[in-house]
């Protein structure tokens, strides 16, 4: 009898964990960005793995990776579990932001649940440089990019500060916290710098502006009417910044009031991009949004029918849009017409077999974004295909 | 299929969620809105609660038809339908009732994991059901702190709470079965699935350990007013007939 029962509360055990698996708590899965410096490629995986990855070296199909090429993989990130758990006590860290490059280092942020840590990287051979905070602590885990200016690198926390460390050495230097944390804590966007000024936008819909030498709160400051849910672009004297109430916002430095605000079907996520005095903006309606940086009128707009969540790329005169459902266009600046990249093996499936979501980068003449399912897609823009593709999977 | 689901019922208690967290925050409108989905199922629960009554009150003369008749099924079932209808009981009058909640849980549920917006991925989600309105638009994201907790992140005082309120719900409402067998089966149920919950409550964000509380909390209430007193929990170990039935 006992070993019915037990067998009954495994039964039970198992379908209540089913279900709560299937009715949505889903875990972090990182979409990193991948960045380029020097030829090199650098991304972080849905494993917690940095790579370098060398575009010559993945067309030649040489096996990975090849140090004589630049390329190494570090070992994976490891965060402690966040609350009580069946598995291990360690949980493979999430990675969102793209990883930067300074001088010689590259930088990472990780996300475990409530826990986050930066690593600073040899850029060359993948080695540990340094890591913030030191020993077992934590800050917040780390969504948005990391920023690196001068000798110093700043990060946005889901502690809701913000954080500036010494680039080389990774000593603390200052932290700013937003006055108003009460309402909703965390800071999932990056912060922006211009000149000697940072800005950061926050999702209790406040951008502010914050000295780059030692993080106090500047005297102007602008709310928006709803949360702000992209990181800032400032262009000129204007920062342009989407909101959770579906509008791009172009707002004046210095200015309470906004300069224009575009409305739209659904928020805009990535940050917008801006070239020549047009904004382009891709947006979750679907769309990407061509607007005229001074007066905000619409001068196109292209259906990528699924999701933007990454920012779109300009290759010379081309915007290249990557929607969620893995399509990839290749989109005249000017007049908004676009193409799909075809996917390789079949027509009527999307360029990519995997949602994009992770914001990817271009670089002389091809464009490198990273698939959810892990793998490193190069784009020849304009041949408009895909040239070769690398799993970022540890086998 | 997905698309009917997220119309009829995930996005009306979705931003119904979001417009009561704009007036009240998040944690107390989590626990309004279990209290108004409670409500509106009260009546649901009430036959629920009678339908299980009086399958326990018939309990003893089932199983004696059960000694009587065990080596005959056919006559066994003929004598059972007989009992039912003669006591105006379906056997499955308990079961319809769950079963209709049931769906309502579930959207609650998700409701409360994807506002919590725990990862990016969940936020993300979000914006595929929020309802075009100002209201709505200016209480996103909502905020995560209520009392002690961080909504987004499991709480080990809260997955406690949660089973200890889940095991005096049971134990109000399970009787004690006569048959030695089936009442080590029902303890160790009585024992397991709360521990089980109080597990579930310290790996998920402590938004939905705080709706599993809040509804465990109104079970007890709902039970201890309508179904009479403590029912079971105070019942003896010694003394292992149930109350109402006949001997």
């Amino acid at each position: 009898m006992k070993f019915k029962a037990l067998v009954s509360f495994i039964v039970v055990f198992s379908l209540g964990l089913g279900m709560l698996g299937c009715v949505g708590q889903a875990g972090p899965q990182g979409f990193s960005g991948v960045t380029c410096q020097n030829g090199i490629l650098y991304v972080g995986s849905m494993e917690g793995t940095v790579l370098a990855v060398n575009p010559t070296a993945r067309s030649g199909e040489l096996a990975f990776p090849s140090s004589a090429n630049g390329e190494w993989r570090c070992e994976t990130i490891t965060l402690p579990a966040a609350g009580a758990s069946c598995g291990p006590s360690f949980q493979t860290a999430g990675i969102y932001g793209t990883p930067a490059v300074g001088e010689e280092l590259l930088y990472i942020g990780t996300y475990g649940g409530d826990k986050g840590k930066i690593y600073a990287l040899v850029e060359a051979t993948g080695a540990d440089r340094w890591l913030y905070p030191r020993g077992a602590g934590f800050i917040g885990a780390i969504v948005g990019g990391i920023v690196v200016d001068d000798d110093t690198v700043y990060v946005s926390s889901s502690d809701g500060r913000v954080y500036a460390l010494d680039m080389t050495y990774g000593d603390f230097k200052w932290k700013f916290e937003p006055p108003s944390v009460d309402k909703v804590d965390k800071l999932w966007t990056s912060p922006t710098i211009a000149g000697d000024t940072i800005y950061v936008s926050t999702y209790e819909g406040y951008l502010y502006a914050l000295s780059a030498q030692d993080g106090s709160l500047l005297p102007w400051s602008f709310q928006a009417e709803a949360g702000l849910v992209s990181s800032p672009l400032v262009y000129k004297d204007t920062i342009f910044v989407g909101s959770f109430d579906r509008n791009l916002y172009a707002v004046k430095i210095g200015c309470d009031e906004p300069l224009w605000k575009f409305s739209a079907g659904n928020w805009f996520w990535a940050t917008p991009l801006v070239n020549e005095d047009v904004v382009y903006a891709g947006c979750l309606d679907g769309k990407v949004y061509a607007i005229n940086a001074e007066t905000g009128e619409q001068l196109w707009e292209f259906d990528a029918e699924s999701p933007v969540v990454c920012s779109p790329v300009l290759v010379g005169d081309l915007l290249v849009v990557a929607a969620e459902s893995g399509n990839v266009y290749v989109v005249n600046s000017k007049t908004g017409d676009g193409e799909r990249i075809k996917n390789p093996e079949e027509d009527n499936k999307p360029s990519i077999d995997a949602p994009i979501r992770a914001s990817f980068c271009a670089h002389e003449g091809m464009v490198y974004i990273r698939g959810q399912d892990n793998c490193l897609y190069a784009i020849d823009v304009n041949q408009k295909e895909i040239d070769w593709n690398f799993s970022l999977t540890m086998e | 299929m997905g698309d009917v689901w997220n119309l009829v019922i995930l996005d009306p208690i979705l931003n119904g969620l979001i417009g009561l967290s704009d007036i009240l925050g998040f944690g107390l409108a989590i626990i309004v809105l279990t209290i108004i989905v409670r409500a509106i199922m009260t009546p649901l629960t009430l036959k629920q609660m009678k339908s299980t009554k009086a399958l326990q009150t018939m309990q003893p003369k089932m199983q004696e038809l059960q000694k009587k008749y065990g080596k005959n099924q056919q006559k066994l079932q003929q004598e059972m339908s007989k009992l039912y209808k003669e006591a105006g009981v379906n056997p499955l009058g308990c079961l319809w009732p769950m079963l209709v909640q049931f769906p309502v849980w579930i959207a609650l549920y998700q409701a409360i994991i994807k506002l919590v917006a725990a990862t990016p991925e969940n936020l993300l989600d979000l914006s595929r059901h929020l309802y075009s309105s100002q209201a709505i638009s200016s209480a996103i994201p909502v905020g995560s702190q209520f009392l002690w907790l961080n909504l987004g992140q499991p709480d080990f005082v809260l997955g406690i709470l949660v089973a200890g309120t889940m095991w005096v719900q049971q134990k109000m409402t399970t009787a004690p079965s006569i048959d030695p067998a089936q009442r080590q089966m029902s303890s160790m149920m009585l024992l397991m699935t709360p521990l089980m919950f109080g597990f579930f409550a310290l790996m998920f964000p402590s938004g939905l350990a705080l709706f599993w509380l809040v509804s465990n909390l109104i079970g007890i209430v709902i039970q201890y007013f309508l179904g009479g007193g403590w029912g079971y929990l105070k019942l003896r170990s010694t003394n292992m007939v149930p109350k109402g039935a006949s001997k």
